[in-house]
């Protein structure tokens, strides 16, 4: 019996009958579908194709025509787009890899077993994520004020000369970048924490056995084994520089001088309080493609396992 | 035989009608369509119900206004909805772009409405032939504000900024500073310095994510951001404004607080000597700091060279009918109620603090009363005096974008030190780029 034709095929050869029985929709079908394709295309397919022919129209004293490709090309001469792509570039490559591997530790310190009141800890770092926006900028102007802000208090008690925190291109860029950590910090480490529980304590065992250090154990066995959690949280978190809004909004309204201006947010003075509709939707689609292609690169490079 | 409704159909069916509304949406809708005329006409008595959106004490005289004008107009309802002032113009820009769920009558931002008539000519009711009698009664830079460039009129201005210097009359006692000498912008940086060393307290507070006293600077001196259509961001003029704010900010002199709450507060815990600031500001002070009673005294604002303007305008704000509204004929009687009367303008004046852009009012017995508030100072005279010679100024749809490369460039100047000529000439270049428009010679 070595060779045999085989007799049932992996795949059956469609019996057109049945298919067209099977296509043919019933009620049912559609008495589940139905909503959600309703509710899909009134607030997500229809809204998304009104901004994407948006994009290409240009709104003249109530005159609305079509102008092509011109609020595209627009963006390459506006110092404005220009500086907010430079801002979250800086972003994305000192924010991120920052908070990630703040994360990565708050993460593996939170997981030891000596450590009491997890429940407790874990809660207090995923609390800023949580916080109302309000709030947030409250407590942030209150901290960050020149005049009388808690830091600079601070700093003049130790006989340090006060920060203009928010008004200072540099300081602005690197109080945005603190405060955003501080918002999403807690937020990652708990999901590299789940990460790290679904990794057993036999491997931590059999490296120690192996002879391996703590260190050791956590950059060749463990982190390694994490790769798809990491991947996960630098790309939501990329995404989440790229689409940055709340934080500069309430802090510093993108300025001084645009230094801490991102994208969405100049899009929503374009929009909003210039009335430049098409132009903000051409910015909001151009966002779109910046995260798709960053995205796709990452898992790219970074998701795959590297071949032995 | 029965047609089957496959997938594909449904699909390709949903498709059509999905791009057919995204294409009748974005061509028709609100934007290419007829302007709505309001004409005068029909005599009979308005009955109905609107709906009115203000904010802050304007909404509270609206409130009492609104009971004196429905006991008058048996069969009327009016509703007044205090919208907050944070929201009020996105509120605006989102219900006139999507050509629905604004009220009857809205309030808008004076300088603002330049932006939403010349780009919604169709979403507001064009008041043109109602207000033609009451054309003369109301301060001209005012009347600029609600007025298209092609002259059609789609709001009535309801109070108006004029500036003065509102000033701590303590601390310039102290300092042995005298507030009536401060005739032009120089004597005022000086006079800071001297307030600075010897009280140790700052000369005013200013939001760096606002433009506006860039803007009344701008104004003073008979201009905002464009001139004759072109770009005016660079003349000697604005050039002149940014050297000022910076000439005051290298001296360390101004106090940047963030947003409304942060000029109110600072102010209250007395953190700056002055405050070149509008009319309407005087209610935040009678209201917020009462325990500051007698502490402040107002001048007209320095000028920029002896014998030049004293004054200029800050924000004020205008009533408009949306073309959205179902009564029409209801929302304009009530405007016309609410600002062509002299009495109520009066009364909100002295109950609200807001300051009419009637001028009718201005004259009355009440302007020339001496005000506890500011250690029996005839303070509203100063600025019923400044009011007639604030100076009209050019506005236009694009405002709100020179506004805002107006802002950058301010901070660039005076927080990160750039040169204001050269800095002028960078966002003058960023405006005309944004709008398509020319710049001015110079």
């Amino acid at each position: 019996m070595a060779v045999q034709t085989p007799t049932a095929p992996a795949v059956r050869a469609p019996d057109r009958a049945a298919t067209a029985g099977r296509r043919r929709p019933r009620l049912t079908h559609w008495l589940f579908t139905g909503p959600a394709t309703v509710l899909f295309t009134v607030f997500f397919a229809y809204p998304l194709g009104a901004s994407f022919y948006q994009s290409f129209t240009s709104t003249e004293n109530g005159k609305t025509t079509w102008v092509g490709l011109d609020q595209y090309t627009r963006m390459f001469q506006d110092p404005s787009f220009l500086d907010s792509m430079v801002n979250t570039g800086l972003i994305l490559v000192v924010q991120v890899p920052l908070m990630i591997g703040l994360a990565l530790i708050l993460a593996v310190l939170l997981n030891q077993s000596w450590l009491r009141f997890r429940g407790t800890w874990r809660a207090v770092y995923f609390l800023p994520a949580v916080t109302t926006l309000v709030a947030y900028a409250v407590v942030f102007q209150v901290l960050l004020k020149t005049d009388g802000g808690l830091v600079n208090q601070a700093a003049d008690a130790l006989g340090l000369a006060p920060v203009d925190w928010l008004n200072d291109p540099t300081w602005a860029r690197i109080s945005l970048i603190g405060s955003m950590t501080w918002r999403w910090v807690g937020y990652n480490a708990v999901i590299l924490l789940a990460g790290l529980q679904s990794i057993g304590r036999e491997q931590h065992e059999a490296a120690a056995i192996d002879g391996a250090g703590t260190f050791t154990t956590y950059t060749k066995v463990i982190f390694p084994q994490l790769r798809p959690v990491i991947l996960f949280c630098v790309i939501t978190s990329t995404i989440g520089t790229l689409q940055l809004f709340d934080e500069n909004y309430t802090l510093t309204r993108g300025g001084p001088d645009d230094a801490t201006l991102t994208p969405v947010l100049y899009l929503y003075k374009v929009g909003f309080q210039q009335m430049d509709f098409g132009y903000a939707a051409a910015i909001a689609w151009v966002v779109v493609a910046v995260i798709a292609v960053i995205s796709f690169l990452q898992f790219r490079f970074f998701g795959r396992e590297r071949k032995r | 035989m029965r047609r089957e409704l496959t997938r594909r159909a449904l699909l390709a069916g949903t498709g059509a009608a999905a791009l057919s509304a995204v294409t009748g949406c974005a061509t028709g809708g609100v934007t290419n369509r007829e302007a709505v005329r309001l004409a005068p006409g029909a005599t009979t008595p308005v009955k109905g119900a609107i709906t009115v959106w203000s904010w802050d004490s304007a909404a509270v005289a609206l409130t009492r206004l609104a009971k004196k004008f429905t006991a008058r107009n048996p069969g009327t309802r009016i509703s007044v909805v205090d919208i907050g002032y944070e929201n009020a113009a996105d509120k605006m820009t989102v219900g006139l772009r999507a050509d629905t769920g604004l009220a009857d009558v809205v309030t808008v931002d004076g300088p603002k409405m330049p932006g939403y008539i010349g780009n919604f000519p169709q979403g507001m009711h064009d008041l043109t032939p109602l207000v033609k009698p009451f054309t003369g009664d109301f301060d001209r830079a005012a009347w600029q504000t609600v007025t298209s460039e092609e002259g059609r009129v789609f709001a009535l201005p309801w109070d108006i900024g004029p500036l003065a210097l509102y000033y701590r009359r303590d601390l310039f006692e102290k300092a042995g500073v005298d507030a009536a000498s401060l005739k032009t912008w120089d004597d005022y940086v000086k006079a800071g310095v001297a307030l600075k060393k010897k009280t140790g307290v700052k000369l005013l507070i200013m939001d760096p994510a606002e433009d506006s006293f860039f803007a009344c600077l701008l104004q003073q001196q008979g201009q905002r951001h464009f001139k004759g259509g072109k770009v005016a961001l660079a003349t000697p003029e604005a050039v002149r404004a940014l050297e000022l704010l910076k000439a005051i900010g290298d001296r360390g002199l101004i106090r940047w607080e963030r947003g409304w709450d942060g000029q109110v507060t600072a102010t209250k815990e007395g953190k700056s000597a002055t405050l070149p600031t509008a009319a309407w500001w005087s209610g935040t002070l009678t209201a917020e700091m009462p325990e500051l009673k007698g502490k402040f005294g107002v001048v007209p604002l320095p000028a920029f060279e002896p014998g030049g303007a004293r004054t200029s305008n800050q924000g004020g704000s205008t009533l408009c009918i949306p073309a959205q509204s179902k009564n029409p004929r209801l929302a304009w009687a009530f405007i016309k109620f609410l600002l062509t009367d002299k009495d109520n303008q009066v009364s909100m004046l002295k109950r609200e603090g807001l300051f009419p852009a009637y001028l009718p009012a201005l004259k009355d017995p009440y302007l020339n009363a001496p005000q506890a508030y500011y250690g029996g100072q005839r303070a509203w005279k100063v600025f019923a005096d400044l009011a007639p010679h604030i100076p009209p100024v050019e506005y236009n749809k694009d405002g709100a974008k020179a506004g805002d490369i107006a802002q950058k460039a301010l901070t660039g100047a005076v927080l990160r030190g750039n040169d204001p000529k050269r800095q002028l000439r960078d966002s003058a270049e960023q405006l005309a780029g944004a709008t398509g428009r020319e710049t001015v010679a110079g």
